[in-house]
């Protein structure tokens, strides 16, 4: 392995590196506009000009690979000097609008700017006018003239969605960012064109004009809208949240996960989030009455619930539950416990047969939309995809009395009516659930329930990665998360369920199951653990297939 | 609308390609043999030679955006470049295009209405020995006057 010095420093670097990526190991950061780890190398921002001992010319760190004995400079006066240059060509045909940009804030053109801008400018020459304010796809606008042409979101296209709709047209600073005529940036991973694009010239539709990015938190956490699991931040707008029609996630962004999505996600994950704070969001637990729902207090709603579940035992009758594998492992444990303690603990479905097979391919959208799915059935939860249908004949047969939905939406897909005989035949059916839709439309009693964002806990992904969820947000109204629905109502019920937080749940799962074994909730790492797959397999194949 | 070479440009191009050896290569010596039979190159021009070098056809469109002597417009049979730059300029060379504007009928960048000539404003052609010129076809003519520019025109038609 190749020893060089950067900036007086000595280090170890492996061969074939590049001065950028062996800087970055030594923690020194070398100003980047083109340069992306995740993308092929072209070296044409120039900004990354280093000077080499022995090299006439400056180089760029980002295209010159390390060789023994190498001996650079990031910070000489010439590298300095050659910066403020570079910056000023790049800022030659830059309209400068940052008071009316969206990326002011995370724009690299105003971070370089303030580091080693040239405050005097030099440049006289009128600028070339470009397109502006062009609608590229459905969620990405590109202002050609903010554009600085590093091709980032170019090669994104060609490598990563492989897709191929942006380019770059005519030449010199008439040299513009457009997409092929007729046709639209509309590829299932196309947000993250504006992720990487440096400057202002791509945004983001849906986030554009809402806030600024300075008055956002960011919370790391994991994207739940399928089994992969890719890892997220998300960013919230708790403060200004009028600017935002009330919304509270401002957006949600990806988060750097070697062994998952790397430095990418999906535009359905991305734009899971509409449903928080959407005007459907249930916020108080309700009863059905004859002219529809009656808000209630918890107090009286687990009260009445809790008679209800003792009337269906005392008189013999079964009582059915339909789980969701959008529930945390910790919620789904509670679920388990729950149910042996007071319902008659049978194997509880998660999965119902999807009536259209989504959208899926071989990168980061899994055909299995759910983001606990692997949790479910470590717990011993059924996810055959027949299993809810199973539960639902059932219910049409007049088998169940009390019936518990988590989550699912039963209507499409079904036969009309099938779902409300199915629901007839049940004396009450509970709904626990964040949004208004088609089976909460249907019950007798909704309890509203938290949405991922708002709680703590883990997910296992489709390859047997256990990732940690973190709260980014309070539960919206008087929603909480599953578990501490159930705990509260076992304490209703009496034998109560000891749990104050997650942690005390997923420590009671990590010493019973040997899966879990010897993990804690609040050690899991940033980018997750791969579960011992002997014992996640031992467990699958000891639970029978539902 | 399908798109069809002749057959001698059919086989240069397959001669051409086996010159190199990665297929996009080939790009620009293909799009001279069609610009050679064709005097332009449409969509399906560009898509034909996408398919040809195994790119997506974006990749073409910014080639074909690069060079301002690929056409992806149709011109007229006669393409008048006239030199725009310093030293013909300084000899005239702006009196030579609206002259050549006037007898047209067209301005520069514009194609007249029989297809027959095309007027287009270039930067230096390194003929500045006998400017003002201009190039018309493949042919540099210079130096210009009014007078030969008649000639030349009616020579033409």
């Amino acid at each position: 392995m190749p020893r060089i010095t950067i900036d007086e420093q000595e280090i170890e670097v492996v061969a074939g590196a590049t001065i950028i990526q062996a800087a970055g190991q030594a923690g020194i950061d070398i100003p980047r506009y083109c340069y992306h780890p995740g993308l092929s190398i072209v070296g044409v921002c120039r900004i990354c000009l280093v000077e080499i001992e022995g090299m006439p010319k400056l180089q760029v760190a980002c295209y010159t690979p390390v060789a023994e004995g190498m001996v650079v400079s990031t910070k000489s006066e010439r590298v300095q000097q050659a910066r403020k240059h570079v910056l000023e060509f790049l800022l030659a045909n830059h309209p400068i609008d940052c008071p009316v940009c969206d990326q002011a804030g995370e724009c690299w053109l105003q971070e370089y700017y303030m580091q080693f801008g040239l405050y005097d400018p030099k440049m006289q020459e009128d600028k070339n006018k470009k397109h502006k304010a062009v609608v590229v796809g459905p969620h990405v606008i590109l202002d050609a003239e903010r554009c600085i042409l590093c091709t980032r979101c170019v090669r994104f296209c060609d490598e990563i969605s492989q897709t191929h709709e942006l380019g770059i047209f005519n030449r010199g600073d008439h040299a513009e960012l457009m997409p092929m005529p007729g046709v639209a940036l509309e590829n299932p991973y196309s947000v993250n064109t504006v992720d990487i694009c440096p400057v202002g010239a791509l945004t983001e539709r849906d986030f554009r004009f809402k806030t600024r990015v300075w008055y956002l938190d960011t919370t790391p956490s994991v994207c739940a809208g399928c089994s992969t699991g890719c890892n997220i931040e998300i960013h919230t707008n708790t403060e200004r949240t009028y600017k935002a029609e009330g919304r509270r996630v401002a957006r949600l962004k990806p988060r750097y996960n070697a062994h998952i999505n790397q430095f990418w996600i999906c535009d359905e994950g991305r734009y899971g989030f509409l449903h928080v704070d959407a005007d459907n969001r249930i916020t108080r637990p309700a009863v059905r009455q004859s002219d529809g729902f009656e808000p209630v207090s918890w107090q009286d709603a687990l009260q009445t619930l809790a008679e209800e579940i003792e009337k269906t035992r005392h008189g013999g009758g079964k009582i059915g539950v339909i789980g969701s594998a959008q529930m945390t492992v910790e919620d789904l444990y509670v679920l388990r416990e729950f149910s042996r303690r007071f319902l008659g603990g049978d194997k509880i479905p998660v999965h119902l047969r999807p009536f259209e097979e989504p959208y899926h391919d071989d990168f980061l959208i899994s055909k299995d939309r759910h983001p606990n799915t692997r949790g479910a059935e470590l717990l011993g939860f059924s996810v055959s995809p027949a299993g809810i249908s199973k539960m639902l004949e059932a219910c049409h047969k007049g088998e169940i009395e009390l019936l518990f939905v988590f989550h699912h939406i039963l209507g499409r897909g079904f036969e009309s009516g099938y779902i409300d005989e199915a629901f007839a035949k049940c004396r009450r059916v509970i709904f626990i659930g964040s949004n208004e839709q088609a089976t909460s439309e249907r019950a007798h009693m909704l309890l509203p329930a938290s949405t991922w964002v708002e709680k703590e806990g883990s997910f296992v992904n489709r390859d047997g990665r256990i990732q940690k969820l973190n709260q980014a947000l309070a539960p919206l109204g008087e929603s909480k998360p599953e578990w501490k629905i159930l705990r509260d109502l076992s304490r209703i019920l009496g034998n109560a369920l000891a749990y104050f937080e997650p942690g005390d749940i997923f420590a009671e799962l990590a010493a019973s199951h040997p899966a879990f074994q010897g993990l804690s909730l609040h050690d899991i790492p940033a980018d997750g653990l791969l579960l011992s797959t002997t014992a996640a397999e031992a467990m699958a194949v000891a639970g029978e297939p539902g | 609308m399908s798109f069809s070479l002749s057959e001698q440009t059919e086989a240069k191009i397959d001669q051409v390609m086996q010159r190199y050896p990665e297929k996009r290569a080939a790009t620009l010596p293909i799009l001279h043999l069609i610009q050679e039979e064709k005097g332009w190159i449409s969509d399906e021009a560009q898509n034909y030679v996408a398919q040809r070098v195994e790119v997506p056809p974006i990749k073409i469109r910014e080639v074909l955006s690069f060079y301002t002597l690929l056409h992806t417009r149709k011109i007229g049979k006669f393409h008048f470049q006239v030199c725009r730059t310093v030293a013909c300029t300084l000899r005239g060379g702006k009196s030579i295009l609206q002259h050549l504007e006037k007898k047209l009928g067209i301005k520069s960048g514009e194609t007249s209405a029989d297809g027959m000539f095309t007027l287009t404003e270039v930067e230096c052609l390194a003929a500045c020995e006998i400017a003002p010129m201009l190039q018309l076809n493949d042919d540099y003519i210079g130096p210009l006057t009014p007078e030969k520019l008649d000639e030349l025109i009616d020579g033409l038609k």
